[in-house]
């Protein structure tokens, strides 16, 4: 058989189109835009997105026990927006950086919000709500554990990417760690890491403690990882009592402690738990009292300003730990705090920064991907390291659970007399660097599950 | 013995908050047959208001305008919205007092956030004090050697306890006294205990107890006025304050017996001291109320102090 002159034969296209495939298949997919898209997973989220504007949903609590913090997270998320879709704030300062200040992607970003209200199931709804309603690509934010947990599964089956809000569990990016979810927020492990040597330099090395814990998965997580510290040091656990979340009054819980031989009192409480358990504490004397012949302590592990602000002169010299301050001086803290403030009026508290730095990490991620197909997405920001985010060194998200590691501050509360403004109420005690914090990957265990959705 | 009379302290301490609330709902509910669900409200209402003055101008201030405040809230909420609703089944009185509730706590999320507002002690009333038994050593530290001191006679060595609880006690059976004085030895509490008979026929008597019963609500709001102020400082200072007390305090006057206030102080007291005794057992604090509000309607149907014919 001869090939005819005129046109191809049907070996010939063949061929020609074995060929093409073999080179396709070699070919690195790097090199070719949403190519994962035509083979890795059948469908992913809402991926692809059409027309000039692509939808961020902002998943904060506006109300409930944490609408202070949600308030202040969505001011900085549409502050991120603002700076992604105009420039401005750390794109200054972020590196790498594929941001241009025109948006993502040649799209502009526009954001839908909704309410968590600090309840696992309305934060699964409201989140679930904006991923098939309003068709978002991303969701952000949030405050308390549960609720980033139970958001960060829905995640992981619909195929769209969750940037954590305030979450501080151990579990988030450790037995229920995600593959579709990402924590910029430090845990309680480190908080332990952080924390433990210098309550042990301050107090001496052999106090005897005792815990007031808030009845749910953050208040056992706080507790495990500092009594697991605070015992490195060689400091005795004497009491632990779990205190329904929410409670207010306290004092049944704190003649336990006054009747104990704790000469330091540890109180695992967040939000308003925290506000009320110190302030309490402080009323029954414990800050003027004396055990085993020293001044009894109170420490509370997590701090957030905003709660500071609600304990007021309580918080007085009580160590505890941050993710970020807005008194930070760094280039990235800078650019940030002055964005904030000439938008707002005020400084922006660690739940801000957290939901800022996620928003414009995943807008930059999917910058430096070339596509909002999430599998891409992730895998540019597994691994990555970047500076110029707030913090005075390098930050890395880990890619085996997808935590992030960075610089964490071990504050301790302001005398009234030394504060500046009403803004000013820690004061940095150490700048405990990311190699101090930073903790094998096989501390807990926990599989992220495949980059597929599922 | 230490132990024991430390958690007895916090048990009645406790049980005084969810007393004043429930002397409230309780008086309210007897004389006019509403379930206030709003009450709650009051207190949020009491605590914020307490707290502005208290910054502002003055504690003392505070003490003489927030339960006055209260008062006239009371009123207004009455003939506002309470009187539109006597002949209604309880389910509508519970539904648009639980409505209003909501409302109030929103409201004062918009107004204040929802964080905590530090609410400043006066200095009397600062502090702990300390109960010292035989041969006690006070430590020679200012703060405890100007605290006010007690000598018990069962208290090994001393201990000391938060000096502003210990006036909320002191000023719940102030209250308590004061409104059974009212109730059962003035003109007032005749007609009001009358009305709460018969209310057609003291009507028919030619006097206006459309008038008396708006007072028994605003008194029942001053009471929460008491309660905020001097809980405020203890509790804080939140929007969601009311309806974390609404569920005890209405508890409490189901197992006290509804419209009896002897019964709700008694199971008040009952349950702030099951409630301390049952600190380091979250478990069985989590549910010791429900389990003595099982207990007691299981064998008294109407509660503890409970009258036949009220809420049947």
């Amino acid at each position: 058989m001869t090939m005819t002159k005129k046109g191809a034969s049907r070996r010939s296209v063949l061929r020609g189109s074995a060929a093409l495939a073999g080179t396709a298949l070699v070919t690195p997919h790097f090199f070719v835009k949403n190519a994962w898209a035509q083979g890795e997973c059948a469908t992913v989220g809402n991926f692809p997105v059409e027309g000039p504007t692509v939808t961020f949903g902002f998943n904060v609590p506006m109300t409930g026990a944490y609408a202070d913090e949600g308030a202040d997270q969505l001011r900085a998320l549409q502050l991120a927006q603002k700076h992604i879709n105009e420039g401005g704030g750390i794109l200054a300062t972020l590196q790498p950086l594929a941001l241009t200040g025109q948006g993502v992607l040649g799209k502009q970003v526009v954001h839908v919000t909704g309410d968590t209200q600090t309840n696992p199931d309305a934060a699964r709804q409201s989140a679930r709500r904006m991923i098939e309603r309003d068709g978002v690509i991303m969701f952000c934010g949030g405050s308390s554990s549960a609720t980033a947990v139970t958001r960060q599964y829905l995640a992981q089956e619909m195929g769209i990417v969750y940037m954590h809000g305030l979450t501080h569990a151990n579990e988030t990016t450790g037995v229920d760690r995600r593959r579709y979810g990402f924590r910029q927020f430090f845990n309680t492990h480190m908080t332990g890491l952080a924390l433990g040597p210098i309550l042990a330099n301050e107090y001496g090395g052999d106090r005897a403690a005792f815990h007031l814990t808030a009845d749910y998965n953050w208040g056992h997580s706080m507790s495990g990882s500092i009594k697991d510290a605070t015992e490195a040091q060689g400091w005795n656990t004497v009491g632990n009592i779990a205190t329904p979340l929410g409670a207010t009054d306290y004092s049944q819980f704190l003649v336990s402690v006054l009747n104990s031989d704790a000469d330091v009192l540890i109180l695992n409480h967040y939000g308003n738990d925290m506000v009320n358990s110190v302030t309490q504490a402080v009323q029954f004397g414990m800050r003027d009292l004396q055990k085993n012949g020293r001044d009894v302590q109170i420490v509370v592990p997590l701090y957030s300003r905003l709660m500071a602000r609600g304990a007021g002169d309580n918080v007085e010299g009580v160590f505890g730990t941050t993710n970020w301050n807005w008194t930070k001086d760094n280039p990235g803290a800078l650019a940030f705090v002055s964005a904030f403030e000439e938008e707002y009026g005020f400084p922006p508290s660690q739940a801000a920064h957290t939901a800022y730095v996620q928003c414009i990490l995943y807008a930059n991620a999917c910058e430096m991907a070339g596509t909002f197909y999430a599998p891409e997405v992730i895998r540019t920001l597994e691994g990555m390291t970047y500076s110029g985010d707030g913090y005075d060194s390098e930050s890395l998200y880990r890619a085996e659970d997808h935590q992030s590691f960075h610089d964490i501050l071990v504050v301790r509360g302001k005398a009234p007399s030394a504060r500046t403004s009403e803004f000013d109420l820690l004061q940095i005690v150490d700048t405990v660097p990311r190699s101090v914090v930073e903790y094998p990957i096989d501390t807990f265990p926990g599989e992220l599950g495949e980059y597929c959705p599922a | 013995m230490n132990d024991l009379f430390l958690t007895v302290l916090a048990g009645l301490q406790i049980g005084a908050i969810y007393a004043m609330l429930a002397l409230g709902l309780t008086l309210i509910f007897g004389t006019l047959g509403v379930v206030n669900f709003a009450h709650g409200a009051l207190y949020v209402i009491a605590i914020y208001a307490a707290v502005q003055v208290a910054i502002n101008v003055d504690f003392t201030v505070a003490l003489i305008v927030v339960p006055l405040f209260l008062f006239v809230v009371g009123v207004v909420f009455e003939r506002g919205v309470i009187r539109f609703f006597y002949d209604r089944p309880h389910t509508d009185q519970i539904l648009v007092t639980f409505g209003l509730a909501i409302v109030v706590e929103e409201v004062a999320k918009w107004l204040f956030g929802a964080n905590n507002i530090p609410f400043p002690r006066p200095d009397w009333g600062d502090g702990v004090i300390i109960f010292y038994g035989p041969g006690a050593v006070i430590p020679p530290v200012p703060v405890f050697q100007e605290a006010p001191q007690l000598w018990l006679p069962f208290i090994d060595g001393f201990v000391t306890f938060d000096y502003w609880r210990i006036i909320l006690i002191g000023v719940t059976i102030v209250a308590v006294s004061v409104l059974f004085y009212l109730l059962q030895f003035t003109r007032f509490g005749l007609i009001v205990r009358a009305g709460m008979r018969d209310s057609d026929m003291v009507q028919f008597l030619g006097i206006n107890i459309a008038r008396r019963f708006a007072m028994v609500v605003g008194l029942g709001a001053a009471i929460a006025g008491v309660a905020g102020l001097f809980g405020g400082p203890i509790l804080g200072v939140t929007p969601d304050q009311g309806m974390k007390l609404l569920v005890p305090s209405f508890l409490v006057v189901v197992i006290g017996g509804m419209g009896s206030l002897a019964g709700a102080v008694l199971a008040a007291v009952i349950i702030g001291l099951s409630l301390a005794f049952t600190a380091d057992n979250p478990d069985i604090q989590a549910v010791i109320i429900y389990l003595i509000a099982v207990v007691v309607l299981l064998f008294r149907p109407r509660g503890l102090l409970g009258r036949k014919g009220v809420f049947e």
